[in-house]
């Protein structure tokens, strides 16, 4: 269903879809909790009231179909905290599936304004009412941004003081916790039709001002319910002195999250209002801006340098040094708040994660507990937002063939539920995300097996192989060690691919094995995509950047330590061997000059050592793409812009050594 | 065009609405004239970075204005004769379903308006560049008289990802 919002009606869209946002994130945790807690009250009343917002929020923009499935959940979760029916595996699933849905519908309306149509959720609404039939569905009421039952009993409760309006009457009722302003705010931002006729907001306006407010009207009553005794004697109307439960709960709220909830959940909800959404674009833009801007300081302060040592030291001369510098401080801390206008904590992706892991294990009979840890660290929006397919792979392969059956593990001597340790933290200018299983480890000998049967190393490779090199070939494009492809991890999309995401992604992928002991695939992947260090090199007369996260080392270049081994080269540096090759020969240009230094740079599991005939040092810099036309070039990363004005390429050691990577494995 | 004296007030405003007005410029001889609107920017000597591993046709990388964007030889790509000057060379920056990419280019004439009416399909054996990529010739005149065949080439065309 196809929905038209005017412009005021599309801010308010855009706040709830913020809102549904972080309601339907939480929510899956929240139900993984509640499955392990049935009982748990705050848990129930929390996703409650989630569900009772979205459901105000969506009547609010006649969301209709949202509404409905809201409303039933809501429902759902309303009979639960009153102990009237009992949680069982199969309702949870449904709720789930209504989870789901609403996420769809979420989606839906994200991308093109459209809402499911009430034929398509009629289904899954029957199923809902079959599986509940033990709470009567309360008719539907006309949802208009609140008018929740509960909250509308406990409000009739309101004794009125005498000669006070049967309208405004009814408007406390309806927005019982409000004064006076508010309740006006509320009708005013009521759609037209919903509005309530104009001389009732006159009366409510002359009470306004004759200063008077909802304390006003209604009596003191004594509180016999949950009312915290405090309140009800203290003589003086305190500023809300005896409203409905509403305004009380609603404190409740936050501690409760503080509890379960990890702390950053509770700032997010705190900041809420002081959130602006902000096009990607323009923050794109603005990183461009800043980019160049820190171009043109290097070349100011280049120039600077320049001109201090070729003029006599002046009054002027030294001022201008001065505000160079000074410059040259504002415009570092301006990249980095603009870089931090671009991060996101990895809790935006994490959180998917224990719902995943749930159905999988489900699904395959294994029980899994999953950890998650570090889910405040922030990284690149983009950098995340590529990470998620990687990291559901990953998460699936480690419980279809790292978790082992329960039987499996009790016999192996392990408890019964695996664990899954989902982790990120900073180090440095890097971010690291592990992934840690508690199962089998992975078995090398059958790795290397499978690998001499799929041709992609010869078996005289496998027996030289040693075990970290083994694991690399899981990455290698066409190899699969599932002994039948199981439609969970068996989906085309297969290691090679997450290793090449990762690697676009300037980051690199290690993975730590013991057999039956367990695996853990560990990425190190950039804070930002947008500046990196490299190592500036000459070869051919030309300046190469290499990225100086994959620079190990970088020595001088020795003839006497270099030998021939068959087709390749080596070289000897303190007893170890390095494959060598020279940058001219890995980039097929002219190769004549003497070489002076070698960098050796990590690609994958190995350390190969490159031979570059100049060295200029380190330097910041700020990648731009080559634009469409030059996408795949192999071994390019991209380009800068260097002080001069040049542009310099930046190696992608990964794709570099591509070609002959399979001619490499298994030697040294 | 220099037409105004020629023709009648009613015409020339007809003429005005109708007239194309194209950047020309020399590949060897041939008289190249690629639609204004297609161009960013001319520009000269500037540095160009060659990119190791890609066609021989793209000579490299430049900065304008802080953008990378790429440099292509349109004499090396159609196989045309001669070499292009890498010393000092004269890039049209255009702009493609593929961003912005430089050709490089002889020499640049100017600009000049013509009127599409007079487009006449391209000759057989025109320049050497696959008629595909020619939208058609026109005969110009400068301002001596002297008359000269421009080949009208389609740029957005050439630079399609199925035409690389």
């Amino acid at each position: 269903m196809k929905l038209e919002f005017t412009d005021d009606m599309r801010e308010i869209l855009e706040e709830f879809l913020i809102e549904a946002d972080e309601i339907l994130s939480s929510l899956d945790q929240d139900l993984i909790e509640l499955e392990a807690n049935p009982e748990d009250k705050d848990l129930l009343n929390k996703i409650f009231r989630g569900m009772h917002t979205l459901k105000g929020g969506a009547g609010f923009l006649g969301l209709t179909s949202i509404v409905e499935i809201a409303h039933k959940i809501e429902d759902i979760f309303n009979q639960l905290r009153n102990d009237e029916i009992k949680l069982t595996s199969d309702m949870m699933d449904l709720i789930f599936e209504g989870v789901d849905k609403l996420k769809e519908a979420i989606e839906m309306l994200k991308e093109n304004d459209e809402i499911p149509d009430e034929e398509d959720i009629k289904d899954f609404l029957e199923r809902l009412d079959a599986v509940f039939s033990g709470g009567e569905v309360v008719e539907a009421e006309v949802v208009n941004g609140e008018g929740q039952k509960e909250e509308k009993q406990s409000s009739d409760d309101i004794e009125f003081v005498e000669g006070v309006d049967e309208d405004i009457k009814e408007l406390i009722r309806k927005y019982p916790g409000k004064d006076l302003g508010e309740i006006l705010e509320e009708l005013i931002l009521l759609p037209p039709d919903e509005r309530p006729p104009l001389e009732v907001i006159e009366k409510l306006e002359k009470i306004i001002a004759e200063g008077k407010d909802v304390k006003d009207l209604i009596k003191p009553k004594e509180e016999k319910k949950e009312e915290p005794p405090a309140a009800a004697p203290e003589p003086e109307p305190a500023p809300q002195p005896q409203q409905t439960e509403t305004k009380p709960e609603k404190k409740e709220e936050k501690p409760q999250q503080q509890q379960q909830q990890q702390p950053a959940k509770k700032k997010k909800s705190d900041k809420k209002e002081e959130v602006i959404r902000v096009d990607v674009e323009r923050v794109e833009v603005l990183m461009n801006l800043v980019g160049e801007l820190v171009l043109d300081r290097n070349r100011i302060v280049k120039l600077a340098s320049g001109l201090e040592a070729s003029c006599e030291s002046t009054d002027t001369i030294e001022e201008l040094l001065d505000s160079i510098t000074g410059m040259s401080r504002t415009v570092s801390d301006l990249q980095d708040a603009v870089m931090k206008l671009r991060m996101q904590p990895v809790k935006k992706i994490f959180s998917k994660f224990p719902r995943i892991v749930r159905d999988l294990a489900k699904k395959l009979n294994k029980k899994v507990n999953l950890v998650l840890e570090g889910e405040d660290t922030e990284i690149d929006r983009s950098i995340l937002d590529k990470l998620e397919d990687p990291l559901i792979h990953l998460v699936r392969n480690a419980i279809d063939h790292g978790i082992e059956p329960p039987e499996e593990r009790l016999k192996a001597g392990k408890p019964e539920v695996g664990t899954i340790k989902l982790s990120a933290f900073q180090e440095g200018d890097r971010i690291i995300i592990a992934i840690e299983d508690d199962g089998r480890g992975i078995d090398v000998e059958k790795v290397k097996r499978k690998a001499v049967e799929k041709g992609l190393i010869s078996p005289e490779q496998a027996e030289n192989m040693s075990d970290k090199e083994a694991y690399e070939l899981l990455f290698m494009p066409g190899f699969s060690t599932a002994e039948q492809i199981s439609d969970v991890s068996g989906r085309g999309v297969g290691m090679d691919v997450v290793a090449s995401t990762i690697h676009s992604l300037r980051g690199t992928i290690e993975v730590e094995s013991e057999l039956g002991k367990g695996t853990k695939f560990i990425m190190k992947l950039p804070l930002t995509v947008a500046i990196i260090r490299t190592l500036m090199v000459g070869a051919n007369q030309r300046i190469f950047a290499i990225p100086l996260y994959s620079v190990v080392e970088i020595v001088r270049y020795e003839p006497e330590n270099v030998k021939n081994i068959g087709q390749f080269k080596s070289f000897m540096l303190r007893d170890e061997v390095y494959l060598l090759f020279s940058l001219n020969e890995l980039f097929d240009i002219p190769d004549t000059d003497e070489k002076q230094f070698i960098v050796i740079v990590r690609v994958g599991e190995k350390n190969i050592a490159i031979a570059v005939e100049e060295l200029f040092g380190e330097e910041e810099i700020v990648i731009k793409p080559l634009g469409k036309l030059l996408e795949n070039v192999q071994g390019i990363a991209g380009a800068t812009i260097t002080g001069d004005g040049k542009v310099v390429l930046i190696v992608d050691t990964n794709s570099l050594i591509n070609d002959k990577k399979s001619q490499l494995v298994g030697v040294l | 065009m220099s037409d105004i004296e020629v023709l009648g007030l009613r015409e020339i405003e007809k003429e005005v609405s109708t007239e194309e007005r194209l950047i020309t410029f020399y590949l060897n001889e041939e008289l190249i004239g690629v639609n204004i609107k297609d161009v960013i920017k001319i520009t000269k000597d500037v540095d160009i970075t060659p990119v190791p591993k890609t066609k021989e046709y793209i000579l490299g990388v430049m900065n304008l204005r802080g953008n990378i964007i790429p440099i292509v030889s349109l004499k090396k790509k159609f196989n045309l004769s001669g070499e292009d000057n890498l010393e000092k060379p004269m890039i049209v920056v255009v702009e493609t379903e593929l961003g912005h990419i430089g050709i490089t280019v002889d020499r640049v004439e100017g600009a000049v308006n013509i009127n599409p009416d007079e487009i006449q399909p391209p000759p057989m054996n025109s320049i050497g560049i696959d008629p595909e990529f020619i939208d058609g010739v026109i005969m110009i005149e400068d301002a001596t008289g002297k008359k000269e065949l421009l080949t009208l080439l389609n740029i957005k065309k050439i630079f399609r990802a199925e035409n690389l």
